[in-house]
């Protein structure tokens, strides 16, 4: 459990900085609208703090092949000399020689090319692949469009030596990062010109990740304490029973003058000699366990898994393994070895309350299976602390695991229902809003209204871009994220505004909101309400079309179709495509985010699966336990008559007194404790509903209650192998 | 003859002065050793002999470095002992006062950058508080004499020089204009984020350009100053002779903050033409293309700001004659050519070069070719300087006063403003030659004056020694002032307006003219 919670934990919170530095990735990279080089390039040279620049030619939409996949949505990247931004993983440089390509891992990977591959590019035909890069900038292919890079020279080369060539993108290193807000500032001063300016800082994306992978984090956290608590519990009243057992022996001992410090070492030496190995083995296979979907989820956002990295993190795991089964024997020894050998040769208890009553003394023993498992009850209940330590282990690694389970079933529903979006609309079409009239004669369709949408940027942090969205008249019938506070949207001048965005920027109902347009100009907005909404983090605002087209007549338009009830979405794209446009299903909140869904997805579950390992660890720990220390009574029912299935109803009763409450509170801690806490966690996001549903609860008790019963029939075999006489001696 | 102390000896040290040092110097090692600095405090009196403001990573973060010695220049002639100090004169040239709210002004130009880069730039509002501290700086300098080389406002408007006036005066002063408070193209809640924005945008300075705008009291000019004309003296934006529409639009209430859309800008007007028709990056050279632009301004939606009477456009006698009045000096009649003495052996020969009817680049009128030939005939023994604010190698007919200068054996230097960039360039000629200097403005980075200071030398030569002086600011705004212009991306740091080694703190020798 800790070596899984260090590899996905130390994974995800070093993976941006770890590979931002290995690709030297860009402080601020600024999109725009082509321009020639001669324009731009004053521009940016004059700006405070600049170590380095460099352009690009973004192209995107290009037709891509490689062996027998293929993209429409192909990007290529035409680098000008200077700092590229990215990281060679494989191959090498792109040199002056036509013909040559450097291929983006994720799209290497999925499309499996190697260094010497071939790929056929729209318009430039055979390109071979002589190297593989990563950049953080952008999550990786599938998740993003496939990637690659072309060198300028090379096509000068080729094409001959463009004058004043044209660029889109200007990635700028700081000498220092601390000045960023000041050159974000001089840059948006001379910016003027510019159309489609998009700017994205370093410090931007970094957030962004953090915030997503801090989720995680805070799990595997918690997780790995539990798992902790539950081994130092465990491994004490596990040695603490093993000192019990060997009082005689340390009685003999002390009586031919061996020192305490010599009897605590003798058996912290002895608990070393397991824990070390058994440590080791156990995080090896966290570390095996985990390392598969957490080098996945770091591939898919473009990061480099953290390799030797790890190995600090994971010999502190070692260490702390280790460490807890040395100390927990050490101590009770060396406490033990304090009284008188004559007294520790009589068999003296090691301490503790003696004849302590029963949580469940009060129980009377009925009919004889009944009895039995009453008597179980009893005998785990005889041991108050251990009882409530079990149940604290059982209870928490329950609701644990059905916390991962609701968020991995949220996480799911987000992937691919519309409507966690707030949206209502099914379809969208390529129209103008002059077709709205001939669309809404189109059997199956309930409304249709024009959707114009343009990302804009925070005027005062830059590195926030915004979804601007408008609608003319009411919003709320094509997209109605839940109102959080003030009110809906009620005139031109006001705007309701995604939690995420309220967030960053501490907007509420009454502020204004400033966002800077492609078109260089500025538009501000008074915040008529907080929506929750999971579109672009909840970095979204939603005011009128009128408003929103006066400020960029140039926003892109677009039809929302919604559909009537029990109309077919078919049947209706079939039509809309009749008129000429091109219809689109709605996606979910994380329609292109199917690899990464399914990485975090196979996390929360693996993590929920190294869980249930601890719960039946900590079952085991307690079944075993109390076998132990009540051999003597087991011997006299075993004495009696009583056969193995005796033993076992004897030990189910045990079980069953650990595993029912536990399960309770297990249940009632997801609902109303880690559930709530973790919206919490998530709410710069949106409300999650992140209570488990009956078939999670039923599904982790029933996998409770197998576990129980492989526990106990474990531990009663083992008990059935003692001979009694040994047991009662 | 003069006492004053030599410039050199700045830089030297009294044994009280090296224990200072050496004290400071081995705390600064110890604090450096811990991984901390300490924080340097400039030189008092401005001098960058003493210190300098410095950006040694290149982060756009000034810091206050060393002092920087003067450097021999013996282009001319070779180096020779500096003796007795015969004049020390401060060049402050092109401060702009100006008054940021005014209607009449055009900011919205400088989103199209060069040739308009100087319509707005983020410190303007803070003009009056740097002026002040110039003169702070030249009263520590205690010069016999002040040259304020032109451009001391920014668009002819008579409230501009009149607070200009008053900070040379000395006494309360009053930036505002158009009643209390400030209301420009900067204030927090003007949208347009292609304007700097001190409440809101980096570097954040809330509150500063109210306080830019209450009365203050500024130390006067303590020693005499001889005005030169400049182009903004008397022209709207130092290009346009003001018309009745121009006159209209200062005393109204129509500011217009946004490129109006349908403004189309003249296509002649590209990078290339403006820098070869006027080496200034304060102005356009050519008159009707502004009074286009502010024609079809004009029709613009506009803002409404407070209106204010003192914001009149003067007439060309009226700003001579203020000046005239103010300083003491700057002759007589309809332009400003004139001569004064500093001491007995240094005559300077001031000359206006500012063309009356529009354009910012010099003019040479017809008869001042003959009026400079007398005046250094006048001149007899004394040393020449020649002051004027466009360079005369720029100036339309310069070159024939630059002959008339060239034949002078006694002609030390020629010094100008007008280009805002600090630069030295030796004038060799056949009578022993001259230098060149330009001096940077107040306005723009690095925001710097001029001392220069007229020595013999041992066989009758002279030696010019100059270094710039910072501004001195009492308080918060001098300073903002500075860090915004350096950080200013159409502004001084990256034209670098501060010159190179060269023409900063150089001395420059001249050899003795061939007839002595």
């Amino acid at each position: 459990m800790l070596a899984t919670a260090a590899v996905v934990g130390y994974g995800l919170h070093t993976g941006f900085q770890r590979s931002a530095r290995g690709a030297d990735l860009p402080n601020v990279i600024a999109r725009f609208d082509r321009q020639p080089l001669s324009r731009v390039a004053p521009r940016i040279e004059a700006l405070p703090d600049l170590a380095a620049f460099a352009f690009r030619l973004e192209v995107t939409n290009v037709d891509l092949i490689g062996g027998a996949h293929r993209s429409r949505e192909g990007v290529v990247e035409v680098l000008s000399p200077g700092r590229r931004g990215f990281d060679l993983l494989a191959g090498r440089e792109l040199s002056v020689r036509p013909g040559e390509a450097i291929v983006e891992q994720g799209v290497a990977r999925s499309w499996g090319l190697r260094l010497g591959s071939r790929l056929l590019l729209d318009g430039l035909g055979a390109l071979r692949v002589v190297g593989i890069a990563e950049s953080p900038d952008n999550v990786a292919f599938p998740l993003a469009a496939p990637r690659i890079y072309l060198s300028r020279p090379a096509l000068d080369a080729r094409f001959g030596v463009e004058r004043d060539p044209q660029v889109n993108v200007a990635e700028l290193w700081l000498k220092d990062p601390r000045q960023l807000d000041q050159v974000l500032g001089q840059a948006r001063a001379s910016s003027y010109g510019l159309r489609g300016l998009r700017v994205i800082t370093r410090d931007g994306v970094r957030v962004l990740l953090d915030q997503a992978a801090g989720i995680v984090i805070a799990l595997l956290v918690a997780l790995s304490a539990i798992a902790l608590l539950t081994a130092a519990v465990m491994l004490g009243a596990s040695a603490r029973a093993e000192v019990e057992r060997r009082l005689a022996g340390i009685g003999v001992r002390r009586a031919i003058g061996a020192g305490r410090a010599h009897i605590a070492l003798t058996h912290a030496v002895e608990a070393a000699i397991v824990s070390i190995p058994a440590g080791g083995l156990g995080v090896g296979v966290g570390y095996l366990v985990a390392r598969g979907p957490s080098d996945r989820l770091l591939e898919a956002i473009n990061e480099l898994p953290p390799g030797v990295g790890l190995l600090a993190p994971l010999a502190g795991c070692w260490a702390l393994t280790a460490l807890i089964p040395v100390l927990a024997s050490g101590w009770p020894a060396l406490r033990a070895s304090r009284r008188p050998p004559i007294a520790l040769m009589r068999g003296a208890e090691l301490g503790g309350r003696r004849g302590g009553r029963s949580l469940l003394g009060r129980v009377r023993l009925g009919g004889n299976l009944v009895g039995l498992a009453a008597l179980g009850a009893r005998l785990v209940s005889a041991r108050r602390v251990r009882l409530l330590a079990t149940l604290a282990v059982l209870g928490v690694s329950v609701g644990f695991i059905l916390l991962m389970l609701a968020l991995a079933s949220e996480l799911n529903t987000l992937q691919s229902d519309p409507g966690s979006l707030g949206k209502r609309y099914q379809l969208t079409a390529s129209l103008p809003a002059a077709a709205v009239p001939q669309v809404r004669r189109l059997s199956g369709i309930a409304a249709v209204a024009p959707r114009y949408e343009v990302q804009a940027l925070d005027s005062f942090s830059l590195g926030e871009t915004i979804d601007l969205i408008g609608y003319p008249g009411d919003h709320t019938i094509f997209e109605a994220p839940p109102l959080v506070s003030g009110h809906r949207l009620g005139s031109d001048s006001g705007a309701e505004v995604g939690r995420g965005l309220a967030q960053v920027l501490g907007l509420r109902p009454g502020s204004t909101v400033a966002v800077e347009l492609p078109s260089g100009h500025e538009a501000r907005f008074r915040v008529a309400g907080i929506v929750d909404s999971l579109q672009h983090d909840g970095r979204v605002v939603y005011v009128s079309s009128r408003a929103l087209l006066a400020s960029e007549p140039s926003a892109q338009e677009q039809l929302a179709v919604r559909l009537s009830a029990g109309a077919s979405p078919v049947a209706v794209t079939r039509r809309l495509a009749a008129l000429g446009a091109k219809p689109k299903a709605t996606g979910g909140a994380t329609d292109r985010g199917r690899s990464l869904i399914a990485a975090l997805t196979a996390i929360l579950r693996a993590v929920a699966i190294v869980d249930g390992l601890v719960c039946i660890y900590a079952l085991i720990q307690a079944l075993f336990l109390t076998a132990r220390e009540r051999r003597s009574t087991i011997a006299v029912l075993r004495a009696c008559g009583a056969d193995a299935g005796a033993v076992r109803v004897l030990l189910g009763g045990a079980a069953v007194a650990a595993v029912a409450p536990a399960a309770l509170i297990g249940v009632l801690l997801e609902r109303f404790v880690l559930g709530p806490a973790m919206a919490r966690l998530a709410i710069g996001y949106a409300s999650l509903e992140l209570s488990a549903g009956s078939g999670e609860i039923a599904a982790v008790l029933a996998g409770l209650a197998v576990l129980a019963a492989a526990a106990v029939l474990w531990v009663a075999r083992q008990a059935g192998r003692e001979p009694i006489v040994v047991a009662l001696s | 003859m003069s006492s004053e102390r030599d410039p050199g000896a700045e830089a030297s040290l009294t044994r009280r002065e090296a224990l200072v040092k050496i004290t400071s110097g081995g705390t600064a090692l110890l604090l450096a050793s811990c991984g901390m600095s300490p924080r340097r405090a400039p030189a008092a009196n401005g001098s960058t002999l003493l210190s300098s403001y410095v950006d040694p990573g290149g982060v756009g973060v000034l810091e206050i470095g060393d002092g920087i010695p003067l450097l021999d220049r013996q282009e001319l002639a070779p180096r020779a002992l500096p003796g007795v100090v015969l004049c020390t004169i401060a060049h402050l040239t092109d401060v702009h006062v100006l008054d940021e709210q005014s209607p009449a002004r055009v900011p919205f130009l400088r989103r199209l950058g060069a040739p308009f880069n100087s319509t707005f730039r983020p410190q303007e509002a803070f003009t009056a508080h740097v002026l002040a501290g110039a003169v702070r700086a030249i009263g520590r300098l205690a010069p016999n004499a002040v040259i304020q080389g032109g451009d001391l406002i920014d668009n002819a408007q008579g409230n501009e020089l009149e607070l200009a006036l008053e900070l040379l005066r000395g006494g309360p002063v009053d930036p505002a204009s158009g009643g209390r408070g400030y209301v420009g193209v900067q204030v927090a809640s003007n949208p347009d984020p292609l304007y700097y924005r001190p409440d809101l945008d980096a570097p954040r300075h809330p509150g500063i350009l109210a306080a830019s705008t209450r009365r203050f009291t500024s130390t006067p000019l303590s020693v005499p100053w001889h005005p030169v004309l400049g182009d903004h003296d008397i022209l709207v934006q130092g290009v346009l002779a003001p018309s009745k529409i121009t006159r209209e639009i200062a005393l109204g209430t129509r500011a217009i903050w946004d490129l109006p859309a349908h403004l189309r800008i003249p296509g002649e007007l590209t990078d290339a033409a403006i820098t070869a028709a006027s080496s200034s990056p304060d102005g356009l050279a050519a008159p009707a293309v502004v009074g286009q632009l502010i024609q079809a301004a004009s029709k613009a939606p506009a803002v409404t700001v407070p209106a204010d009477p003192a914001r009149r456009e003067l007439d060309v006698a009226e700003v001579l004659a203020r000046l005239r009045a103010t300083s003491g000096s700057g002759g007589a009649g309809e332009r400003m050519d004139y001569s004064f003495d500093v001491g007995s052996n240094v005559r300077v020969i001031v000359l206006d070069l500012v063309r009356r009817e529009g354009g910012s680049g010099g003019l040479v009128h017809g008869e001042q070719r003959r009026w400079l030939a007398h005046e250094l005939a006048r001149a007899g023994r004394r040393w020449r300087l020649l002051a004027s604010h466009q360079p005369l190698t720029s100036s339309e007919g310069g070159e024939a006063l630059l002959a008339l200068l060239d034949r002078d054996p006694r002609v030390l230097a020629a010094i100008w403003g007008h280009t805002h960039r600090n630069r030295i360039i030796p004038r060799p000629t056949r009578a022993g030659g001259y230098w060149l200097i330009a001096t940077c403005s107040l306005i723009d980075y690095p925001q710097e004056l001029r001392a220069l200071r007229v020595r013999e030398t041992a066989g009758g030569g002279a030696a010019l020694e100059t270094w710039m002086i910072d501004h001195v600011p009492d308080g918060e705004i001098g300073d903002v002032s500075r860090e915004l212009s350096y950080l200013d991306s159409q502004g001084g740091r990256p034209q670098a307006f501060q010159g190179g080694r060269l023409d900063r703190n150089v001395r420059l020798f001249k050899a003795a003219p061939s007839g002595d």
